[in-house]
């Protein structure tokens, strides 16, 4: 059951994400958006909106994982988010030198009160649940979930929904991968759930889990390019969950930067970005969990 | 308001206090016709121990309550009043999500904080049993004096050095992670609760081993010296003569030791094991709210607030047995 991962499908998630953010009347504790300022979404009418005034504060975590970052490095343009990130200034009208990044680690980056960002770009899916206690701008990314495991263990090859649920599966905290394997997988013993990334590889590496879970881009890269033997098992269908960029609630220059991912998306940039730093040439098998 | 119908108060009441002696707690002038401070206000009490709530008769406990409760208002009125108030009681102490991340649903994603918080109570228990063998082979390497022992003095005094300077997280890791990657057979197959264990007790070992060291100094050369002349061997001089008084003069530092433990068993949540700290982080960041976090600060309170006030009754009896001059 192999299948390319169709451009069409992220489009529909995205579309449908969309529509879930404008759907999201979550109650506001940050006071009401003041969007007169930003209504014709120029460099010059969003100025008083931003964090730093001629500058567009971006932020993310710190290891930043590839393929989303390249070389740990967000301000290099490389890597998907990155990328994502300089189009989107640019559709604002902001030169390249103009994007400062900043440091914002996940667990920080949805506590209540005013940022230090403008947005924050971080692998960050959005949950009805989470738009109460922040805002998200429509989505950049249509996500799917995948297993990487180690090659030769016995889920590289047995893994009918059934079998799924005999191993002992690992994430990195805060992601929705977990929230997938104890809702979808439905496995009997308990996942094991890591701090960052990188410990929930080096357990798979010691055997301590049977297999990670993460989204398909960075299972695809884990495999390929960080665990020497480690393969990506398969991908999962799309269960409708996207990336959005994580704003202050109530921000207004959320409007502005949905106009600019739109045009991004319907321009092609988006996809053709996806195919450069996301390897979703790459066949991939899908399996039911 | 007297000083002699309460044993309790006898600490803050100084030249003032006396004056004022049954008078209650209103101020009155002293001849000088200065205000005074009747002494249940005192902020210090000293020579007896400090009461939390200083004894004063029925006056004393109505002010007491009356001041704490304006402190709180006070306290209170300024969180509520605060302009992000809303958003922070959302984020921090939303009955739903705390009732919620309490009692978990791991269909949705999320576990019980409740119920994880077993895996510290268990990891707590085995530690500090572990702890108060191991401190103690430590302490007395320490103490040793023979010369044979030499190399094992050194390694100890290694051994206390390494583990009381190197952060306890970073043991975890070595630990955790290090040990399973080595592939031993029996070593690298244990759960991350048993690595967890292991980190915890070697850290904690080397604090513990220099409070019995503390203790063990405590007990005056002497006794050793006539348990010695009545012809107790080394060993049986150790057993029965040293240590027990050894140890009795350590039960509220190790008591303190062992409170500092039941929270730092938090810290094997990096290994992904699902304690109470990691349930409330998973949460946190599946709902992004913090309410989580208070669940599981409300049960770590539970937990260490028993065993602090135990610790500060045997204080107390410690205390009064000296003074008695008991000698048992």
């Amino acid at each position: 059951m192999m299948r390319r991962v169709a451009m069409v499908a992220l489009a529909a998630t995205a579309a449908a994400g969309l529509a879930a953010c404008g759907s999201s009347t979550a109650p506001s504790a940050g006071g009401a958006p003041s969007t007169a300022s930003t209504a014709s979404c120029t460099y010059s009418s969003i100025q008083s909106e931003l964090y730093q005034r001629g500058a567009l504060t971006v932020a993310t975590d710190k290891p930043a994982y590839p393929p989303w970052f390249e070389g740990n490095n967000p301000a290099n343009g490389k890597g998907y988010e990155s990328a994502v990130a300089y189009d989107i200034a640019a559709q604002l009208g902001f030169r390249a030198s103009q994007v400062h990044w900043a440091y914002e680690p996940f667990d920080a980056s949805y506590a209540p009160g005013p940022k230090k960002f403008d947005f924050d770009i971080n692998e960050i899916s959005y949950t009805p649940q989470r738009a109460q206690a922040v805002s998200f701008s429509s989505s950049y990314y249509g996500v799917q979930q995948a297993l990487v495991a180690l090659k030769g263990t016995p889920i590289a090859t047995k893994h009918t929904p059934a079998e799924l649920k005999s191993y002992v599966y690992g994430d990195q905290i805060g992601t929705t991968s977990l929230q997938f394997i104890t809702s979808k997988i439905q496995p009997t013993a308990q996942p094991k759930v890591f701090s960052t990334l990188n410990d929930v590889k080096q357990a798979l590496q010691d055997h301590q889990i049977a297999a990670l879970v993460t989204d398909t881009p960075t299972a695809q890269y884990i495999s390929a390019d960080e665990i020497p033997h480690s393969v990506m098992v398969a991908q999962f269908p799309s269960t409708g969950e996207h990336y959005g960029l994580l704003f202050t609630k109530g921000n207004p220059l959320v409007s502005c930067v949905d106009k600019a991912i739109t045009k991004l998306r319907e321009n092609g940039t988006l996809a053709a970005l996806q195919k450069k730093y996301l390897q979703l040439y790459l066949t991939v098998p899908t399996i039911q969990p | 308001m007297t000083t002699d119908d309460e044993p309790g108060t006898v600490g803050a009441a100084g030249p003032s206090g006396l004056s004022v002696s049954g008078a209650g707690l209103t101020r009155r002038p002293s001849p000088d016709g200065r205000i005074v401070e009747p002494s249940p206000g005192g902020f210090f009490s000293a020579g007896r121990g400090p009461r939390l709530l200083s004894a004063g008769g029925g006056r004393a406990a109505v002010v007491s309550t009356v001041s704490t409760l304006v402190v709180l208002a006070a306290l209170v009125a300024i969180f509520l009043a605060a302009p992000g108030s809303a958003q922070v009681r959302h984020t921090f102490f939303d009955p739903h999500d705390m009732w919620q991340s309490f009692i978990g649903n791991p269909s949705k994603g999320y576990y019980s904080v409740g119920e994880a918080i077993w895996l510290n109570i268990r990891m707590f228990l085995v530690a500090e049993v572990l702890i108060l063998i191991l401190a103690l082979v430590i302490a007395l390497i320490r103490q040793s004096t023979g010369p044979v022992l030499f190399p094992l003095r050194v390694l100890a005094m290694i051994y206390v050095d390494f583990f009381r300077g190197v952060p306890l997280l970073l043991v975890v890791y070595a630990i955790g992670f290090g040990l399973p990657a080595l592939r031993l057979a029996f070593v690298s197959s244990q759960s991350f609760a048993v690595y967890g264990v292991i980190a915890l007790t070697l850290s904690y070992s080397a604090y513990v081993s220099e409070v019995y060291r503390a203790g063990l100094n405590s007990v005056h050369q002497s006794q050793v010296a006539a348990a010695r002349s009545l012809g107790l061997s080394h060993g049986t001089a150790l057993r029965y003569v040293i240590l027990p008084q050894a140890v009795r003069n350590i039960v509220p530092p190790l008591l303190n030791d062992f409170i500092s433990l039941q929270k730092d068993t938090a810290l094997v949540g990096v290994l992904g094991a699902i304690e109470a700290n990691q349930a409330a982080q998973i949460y946190g960041s599946t709902f992004f709210n913090y309410s989580s976090l208070t669940v599981a600060a409300i049960l770590f309170l539970i937990l260490t607030i028993p065993l602090a006030r135990f610790t500060d009754r045997l204080i107390e009896k410690d205390r009064r047995r000296r003074l008695a001059g008991a000698v048992t």
